[in-house]
């Protein structure tokens, strides 16, 4: 297995979770996510055994969903939306500046492994937009050149923790929703932050 | 509950049971709905929208599919309305848009339901101009099934039986949307002992096998029904050929044996029909060499020996002769011969069951209404495979399943209970009170059981499995479905007064008593477990006559050889199954060379002694097989030609097996026969000869400590004789089990009574070198 001690701990208690350990099969491809960026074959067969069904049952699982990646990932996720509402706020633009300062195609990652990008169907922040996420934490209202500040600060710092509300105010424009608490927790990978998954963490 | 529905369907009132799927109700009467994710046998999923017909509803018509809704009363359906009409031709022209229309070179065309029904209901035009996907042309997804990604209507049939019936999900839909295609792990094979199934129902050319691929188109087929013999299920079977060449088996859907479904070995063992190294001429042995001989002399030498009635003959005979076949050797032996009546079976599996005055015998359809099924006999995933789908069919309708013993450790996986190392012994014996286990108080004690008991291994105590019987009979109300697992063996109890099996004939055969042996359709010193043994024996006979499809490492010691018609198409006659239902085993093409049936030959025998018999056609012995049961019920041709029973005939019979206990010695080995193995029909079958030739042991977990393996192979020794194996961990076994599949050539001539070394390959290499 290629999965080390802590991880395996980690899975069995997700499994424990639920009635049934297939039910687990989400959880535990996000945590193959947040391993490795992507879900890989020898993490398919970890989780085909932990959850007892076979290796191509888990493929169709992580194949169908596109929030699975099927390659490796950037330590930074990308993903700008290009739906309808966005589209009308000029997210064509965020597009381009974004490939412009990356220099990355659709679903591509550069060769230091630091970003990859993706153009993205609504992200559920119509309300913001046009909308951004950093390892899906969400940014909205964001113009063009906030877009590249957004990009810069990140190659610069290169955080350990993106968090949303951090990175709102300093690159974010217009909000769908005002009244949420602050929250300092963000994401530690291309998988999205989740307690359980142990994914997120609070930025000091 | 059980009331009718009554609805109406294109203004007729038809009637259903309630809980009918809509497109079923049609069908029952007459009413067809074309369809192409829609199965019978597999669970509804509405993936193709095919069958789409309009239903009034409180929100007037509505198009709904009719494979995914259930019938109500008073339902009012059109299936021919103009909008019905429309969205078929929409839902075709959709489903062509990526279809390569490659049929020209496509295996399916002429029975092919897109073919069909897009001309029956399709548009006749498509307005789709673009690139179609592509994929690589046929992958291959196992040895022996192939994948065309192109074709694929990603209608799931092939994926749901794989998982729902067969319980092997190794293809699955990979992506999604436009990319989506059905695939396999990487180097993780569609490797499934019912693989074929998915190339029957796919209602397209994506799923074809290596064995019929680019063979023949369907209007140039000839086709008839018969029954499979390769195990005791009797599947029902459509053969077909053409240019007087088998080409193909395809299930059919007999509902109270194998529902369409065959195992592939049961489909793709035919394949040896067509091998150029078919026995197609008599040989006789003359000094030491076999020659070619014409099958008068055959006769005319044997009937010297047969004629003054004062020879003691003695037969040991295969499972795959017919029914007919079984009762000719009968009267053979009634006029002829002076040794004790009796016949032994190439079985060294064999004991006497059970049978008695207080035993219920159970109909394999019985599984299905059962509180709880318990199981202890041989690994029957292995020896009856269909039988093993039923099984899993009644598990999923709710039924407990209760399993006995690590040689059924493919059915632990569904079992509500596995009673293995724990409570069955190195020595196949139970060694808890039974009584006592928790699970058989809760499943088993004084409910309906359905009982499948057999011997799992030839050196096991018959005893050991009498007292689970014995316990299930005093505390449930019980019926028992006897596992013999060997091709037409019930035919063999139900036309033959008396059997015993191999290890009686080890201990019974000698010159004394045999003047002439008959060996027909058997081959045990190539697989059985007394292989040595029976070697020695035939060596010691002076005349020994054998009659097989190829010459074998039995056949090559008898002094006549005679190539002999093939039951899967050559002949014709009955087969008996394990419910002892009798179907009809038909001939399709012509036995080549001077092959003859059994009988044929047995007849002509005696016909040339000058022996008058009355029994001397097929349809004499026919009626002979059956003549102690009630006319109209018999499985005589008639009857089985009525279309009535097409699906066979039962006659429950309680025959005589007078085998004896076997349990001399401990089981110091496990040893038992995988599906698929290296027989001579085996070997020269292209596709069953690519999956089981590997030569391998399994082992408990403490066999390995033991020994010291580690490279993965080993060479197991005893005096001087040994053979090099590779070996598999197998955790249900008790820590010092050893199992040997003896079906594989070599592995069966140890003398398992005795200790067999193991020796890592390492070790032994160095051994060798010094
Ligand atoms: S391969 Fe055949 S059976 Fe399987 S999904 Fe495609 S069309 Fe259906
Ligand atoms: S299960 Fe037995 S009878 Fe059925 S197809 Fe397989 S070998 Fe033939
Ligand atoms: S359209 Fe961009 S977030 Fe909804
Ligand atoms: S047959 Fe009903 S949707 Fe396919």
């Amino acid at each position: 297995m290629s999965w080390d001690d802590k991880l395996l701990k980690q899975a069995k208690k997700i499994i424990k979770l639920y009635p049934q350990k297939r039910s687990a099969l989400g959880p535990l491809l996000h945590l193959a996510q947040s391993k490795d960026g992507y879900i890989s074959d020898d993490s398919i067969t970890v989780i085909s055994e932990l959850v007892g069904i076979t290796e191509v049952q888990v493929k169709s699982v992580s194949t169908f969903y596109s929030m699975y990646k099927q390659e490796p990932t950037g330590k930074y996720l990308l993903s700008v939306c290009k739906s309808i509402s966005c589209e009308i706020n000029n997210s064509s633009e965020v597009i381009n500046k974004v490939q412009e300062f990356t220099g990355l195609n659709n679903n591509e990652t550069d060769e230091e492994e630091l970003f990859t990008f993706e153009a993205v169907e609504c992200i559920g922040a119509c309300g913001g937009a046009p909308a951004v996420q950093v390892n899906y934490e969400t940014v909205e209202g964001v113009t063009p050149e906030n877009a590249i500040n957004l990009c810069k600060w990140l190659k610069e710092t290169k955080p350990d923790v993106v968090v949303a509300d951090e990175m709102q105010e300093n690159f974010g424009g217009i909000k769908s929703f005002d009244w949420a608490i602050q929250d300092n927790s963000g994401a530690t990978s291309t998988a999205p932050g989740f307690q359980t998954l142990k994914t997120t963490k609070v930025k000091k | 509950m059980n009331e009718k529905v009554n609805l109406n369907v294109n203004g007729i009132e038809i009637e259903s049971d309630p809980n009918k799927l809509l497109i079923e109700a049609c069908e029952d009467s007459g009413i067809h709905i074309p369809r192409f994710c829609w199965h019978k046998r597999l669970d509804p999923v509405g993936m193709c929208r095919m069958c789409l017909v309009e239903v009034e509803t409180p929100r007037g018509k509505m198009l709904v599919p009719s494979c995914t809704t259930e019938v109500s009363d008073e339902m009012v359906v059109d299936t021919e309305s103009d909008v019905v009409k429309k969205a078929q031709e929409g839902v075709l022209e959709f489903l062509l848009i990526n279809h390569p229309l490659d049929c020209p070179i496509c295996d399916k065309a002429g029975e092919c339901p897109l073919q069909d029904q897009t001309m029956a209901y399709g548009p006749g035009e498509s307005r789709f101009v673009e690139e179609k996907r592509h994929f690589e042309k046929p992958i291959n997804i196992s040895e022996i099934i192939l994948l065309d990604r192109e074709r694929c209507i990603l209608c799931a049939r092939c994926t749901r039986f794989s998982d729902e019936i067969s319980g092997d999900p190794l293809i699955e839909f990979i992506q999604r949307g436009n990319k989506t295609e059905v695939n396999t792990f990487p180097n993780e094979p569609f490797k499934s002992y019912f693989s074929g199934n998915t190339v029957q129902i796919c209602p397209v050319g994506a799923l074809t096998s290596t064995s019929y691929r680019f063979k023949a188109r369907p209007w140039d087929l000839k086709s008839t029904r018969s029954t499979c013999n390769g195990c005791s299920m009797g599947c029902s079977t459509e053969l077909n050929s053409s240019q007087n060449k088998m080409l193909r088996i395809l299930g059919v859907d007999n509902d109270t044996v194998n529902q369409g479904w065959l195992c592939d070995k049961g489909r793709y063992n035919f394949e040896y029909l067509n091998s150029d190294s078919r026995l197609k001429t008599p040989l006789k042995k003359i000094e030491n060499e076999l020659v070619e001989i014409e099958i008068q002399d055959v006769y005319s030498e044997l009937s010297e020996v047969i004629k003054d009635r004062q020879t003691k003959v003695n037969f040991l005979l295969g499972s795959n002769l017919t029914n007919e076949d079984y009762v000719a050797f009968r009267e053979f032996s009634e006029i002829i011969s002076q040794s004790e009546k009796c016949f032994y079976l190439n079985d060294d599996m064999l004991h006497p069951g059970f049978f008695g005055e207080n035993v219920e015998l159970a109909k394999v359809d019985d599984l299905n209404s059962s509180d709880a099924i318990v199981v202890w006999a041989e690994d029957l995933k292995e020896k009856i495979p269909v039988l093993y789908l039923r099984i899993r069919q009644a598990v999923k309708n709710g039924v407990k399943l209760v399993v006995f013993g690590h040689t059924n450790e493919t059915l632990s996986d569904i079992a509500d209970v596995f009673y293995g190392k724990e409570t069955v012994s190195e020595n196949f014996e139970i060694v808890k009170d039974i009584s006592k286990l928790k699970e058989i108080k809760e499943y088993v004690i004084g409910k309906n059981i359905t009982a499948i008991l057999g011997k799992s291994t030839p050196h096991q105590s018959d005893k050991s499995v009498t007292k689970l019987f014995e316990f299930l009979n005093s505390n449930s109300n019980s019926k028992v479905l006897n596992a013999y697992s060997k091709g037409n063996t019930y035919g063999a109890f139900q036309t033959l007064e008396n059997v015993k099996g191999l290890n009686d004939f080890v201990n019974d055969i000698s010159e004394e008593n045999t003047d002439l042996l008959f060996i027909v359709g058997a081959d045990p010193v190539g697989r059985s477990v007394y292989s040595n043994q029976i070697k020695s024996i035939i060596e010691g006979l002076d005349k020994v006559v054998a009659l097989d499809n190829f010459n074998h490492e039995t056949s090559e010691l008898a002094n006549f050889l005679i190539p002999m018609s093939s039951t899967l198409g050559e002949k014709e006659g009955t087969f008996t199954n394990i419910e002892f239902r009798t179907s009809r085993i038909d001939k399709l093409v012509p036995s080549p060379g001077q092959t003859v049936s059994d009988w044929e030959f047995i007849t002509s025998l005696m016909n040339f002694a000058g022996l008058t018999v009355e029994t001397n056609s097929l349809e004499s012995l026919n009626k002979k097989a059956y003549e102690n049961l009630d006319p109209s019920l018999s499985p005589v041709f008639d009857n089985l030609d009525k279309p009535s029973n097409l699906d066979g005939m039962v006659n429950v019979s309680k025959p005589k097996i007078s085998s004896t206990d076997n349990n001399s010695n401990e089981v110091k080995f496990f040893t038992g026969e995988k599906l698929y193995g290296d027989s001579a029909t085996e070997r020269h079958s292209d596709s069953i000869s690519l999956l089981g030739s590997k030569k391998y042991i399994e082992v408990g977990e403490g066999v390995i400590e033991k020994y010291n393996l580690t490279s993965g192979k080993c060479t197991l020794i005893q005096d001087e004789f040994e053979v090099a194996v590779s070996y598999e961990v197998n955790k249900s076994f008790p820590n010092d089990l050893i199992y040997i599949p003896t079906n594989r050539r070599e592995l069966n001539k140890f003398d398992f009574s005795r200790e067999i070394m193991i020796i890592p390959s390492l070790v032994k290499e160095a051994l060798d070198v010094n």
